[in-house]
């Protein structure tokens, strides 16, 4: 038997456990940069930045624009109850300007087509109000003006949260399809293809093989990720005059869910024999499975907090100023109930999920043999 | 040096490695034979860490391969199997990246991968992605790759296999090459001729477990039987088979065709002799009386119908 000396003298120049993860995850990454899955996966953002930023301006539905001498319409007495409750002092009359962001130094009010000054905000001022995601502004009148003829210009555009909410509403699908791309296969092919007879009677342990190609996939995962995100704050840019504040907290949930993601496509990976099986099973569960079972959940008015996909819709909602919150209505005889993850929450259940998986899996992949 | 100890492999109810015991001396080239399913690879597989064994040791240099993988496969270089490589990556990127998991630095690998490609005649092919080779392509360089770092001990499954008889001859070449070098190398292969040319040693299993393990000189002399391939100048008759077949040692006779019958021997050189003036007395005008097949094909099949 070789002395711990001699075992040591032998292993000079083999490069420790730490040392091995990068050289593993450069030659992963090298697989993914060739591969026609990045260029799909980058295509994809495409498919979502593209159609939602030029087919709505295309169909006439635009992101921003300018009204001119529009006549508005008031809210009734009792619509306005609520509103008055909000704090606002007593007033004649209010009208709704149905957009979800104005540029308040271009608004004009007309009366009867005379210009009609907001005498600093004594004859009228505006209010943004905002529920569940959707905004509008209130122009309230401080006396009674329903019986003339009001018109309003204005420049509007779209709220930056809400601009990006849209395309980010596709963020999870993102995610779920990076890793169904870049980690569904990557244990399993290692058996399936036969790789593995070449990498593992090399002096490389095999968790640190799990790490290298892990972090090769959240590389590519995370590059299609800035991508969709850098689209869509460059588009905010141009549409909605600026970039939303949570954008990057967005990003940093996004990043969180792909790697719990991840690790459970890792975990399916070490445990199927094959790699078709493999992809198909992440991919439904993230985007049949799951969301059928949260969907069920909500209908039976239960809030599935442990879930993962529920949980990951924190990545769009994080967007929304202020938070949304738990709502319901009544419909036909049904009540549903909209339930909304905390978002504190959701970053413990999505770090759960993703620590345990990565253990379970790389514990798998150890142990997992080449017969056959 | 390889010390195998005690090794079982079981899976489920089948034992394919039952308490084998093989010592591969330093600087030797021993083979590894056995017919299908004898366990070969499976010993292989356990001493490239490719599977756990359900018991008994596996050694490379003194360290277990079951407990500490990483050091007892720092100085050994395995093909088992074809492999398949990664096919987006060209033969000198999968070398570089071997080597650099073995910690080789740059310039070693460049002048290594060099030596190596020019050694399997691949040199030609070595910026083309292995996506398009041929599974004799990828034999070549799962030898390459064994060898990239010099390695002190060599553990090659059937590393003939997929290659053509010149693309055999030629690896066959660079074991010899390699034997003489010192290492220590340990081949499994069905091909008898090549571990009777190439190796010091053979151990023989079937089942699971080990037959004989001995020297290739040994080995040859423990064979019983022998085939002679005899060939007259006219037709044998019938009658002269059943004669035949009924002389001392003699266990079958079988036609070649008209002219030409296999005699199946167990005698010694001098019994040969008297078995030729014995078929030559049977009226037969002897043109042709050589053995056929080769000494360790034979002693093969005897021991393995042994075993059964």
């Amino acid at each position: 038997m070789m002395t711990t000396e001699e075992l040591h003298e032998s292993l000079h120049h083999v490069p420790s456990d730490l040392e091995q993860i990068p050289i593993v995850w450069r030659y992963e990454l090298l697989k993914h940069l060739r591969s026609k899955r990045l260029l799909a996966s980058i295509a994809l953002v495409f498919v979502v930045l593209v159609p939602i930023n030029f087919l709505p301006p295309a169909l006439d539905v635009p992101y921003s624009g300018t009204t001119e001498n529009e006549a508005v319409a008031f809210l009734e007495p009792e619509d306005m109850a609520g509103i008055a409750g909000a704090g606002i002092p007593e007033f004649g009359s209010i009208a709704l300007l149905d957009k979800s962001a104005i540029d308040l130094d271009s608004l004009e009010v007309f009366l009867g087509g005379v210009p009609f000054d907001d005498e600093d905000g004594a004859a009228w001022f505006t209010l943004r109000m905002t529920y569940q995601g959707a905004s509008a502004y209130a122009l309230i009148f401080t006396s009674n003006v329903t019986a003339a003829d009001v018109t309003v210009s204005y420049e509007w555009f779209t709220a930056p949260d809400e601009f990006a909410g849209i395309f980010l509403g596709f963020g999870a699908i993102i995610v779920i399809i990076c890793a169904t791309f870049f980690g569904a296969d990557a244990l399993v092919s290692e058996f399936q293809n036969r790789t593995g007879y070449l990498i593992f009677p090399n002096p490389i342990k095999k968790p640190m093989i799990y790490i290298g190609k892990f972090a090769a996939s959240m590389t590519a995962s995370i590059a299609v990720l800035l991508l969709l995100y850098g689209g869509v704050a460059i588009l905010s840019m141009f549409n909605a005059r600026g970039i939303d504040d949570d954008l990057g907290l967005s990003f940093l949930f996004a990043v969180e869910y792909l790697v719990a993601v991840m690790a459970i496509a890792y975990l399916i990976s070490a445990l199927l024999k094959g790699t078709t099986g493999a992809t198909v099973l992440t991919f439904l569960l993230f985007l049949l499975i799951l969301p059928i079972i949260d969907g069920v959940a909500m209908f039976t008015e239960t809030k599935v907090e442990g879930s993962l996909t529920f949980s990951g819709d924190v990545v769009s909602y994080i967007l929304l100023d202020p938070y949304p919150v738990d709502w319901a209505y009544e419909t036909a005889g049904f009540e549903f109930t909209f339930y909304y993850p905390d978002p504190a929450t959701s970053a413990l259940v999505i770090a759960a999920y993703a620590f345990i998986a990565v253990l379970l899996g790389a514990f798998l992949f150890n142990r997992k043999q080449l017969v056959g | 040096m390889i010390e195998i100890e005690r090794l079982v492999k079981e899976f489920g109810d089948i034992k394919a490695v039952d308490d084998l015991t093989i010592d591969v001396p330093a600087k030797r080239t021993v083979g590894f034979l056995g017919p299908n399913g004898a366990g070969k690879t499976t010993t292989i597989k356990i001493l490239t860490n490719l599977i756990a064994s359900t018991g008994g040791r596996a050694l490379i240099n003194g360290v277990d391969v079951m407990t500490a993988p990483k050091e007892a496969l720092a100085h050994t270089g395995a093909v088992v199997e074809t492999p398949e490589f990664y096919p987006y990556l060209t033969p000198v990127e999968t070398l570089a990246y071997l080597g650099r998991l073995r910690g080789m630095s740059s310039s070693e690998i460049n002048r290594r991968s060099n030596d190596v490609l020019a050694q399997v005649k691949m040199v030609e092919w070595k910026k083309t992605r292995i996506g398009k080779f041929s599974k004799g392509m990828k034999q070549r360089l799962a030898i390459a790759q064994a060898l990239l770092h010099e390695p002190e001990v060599l553990i090659l499954d059937e590393p003939t296999s997929g290659l053509d008889p010149r693309g055999m001859v030629e690896v066959r070449e660079i074991i010899k090459g390699l034997k003489k070098q010192d290492y220590t190398i340990f081949m499994s292969s069905h091909l008898l001729g090549e571990v009777q040319e190439i190796c010091d040693s053979a151990a023989l299993i079937n089942r699971g477990k080990l037959l004989v393990y001995d020297s290739i000189d040994n080995l040859k002399a423990l064979t019983k039987t022998s085939k002679i391939e005899v060939t007259s100048a006219g037709e044998i008759p019938k009658s002269a088979f059943d004669r035949i077949g009924q002389l001392t040692d003699v266990s079958s006779v079988d036609a070649v065709n008209s002219h030409t019958m296999l005699v199946t021997f167990a005698g010694a050189v001098e019994a040969r002799a008297d078995l030729l003036l014995a078929i030559q007395g049977e009226g037969l005008k002897v043109t042709g009386f050589s053995p056929v097949g080769l000494p360790l094909e034979m002693m093969y099949m005897d021991l393995v119908k042994e075993s059964r």
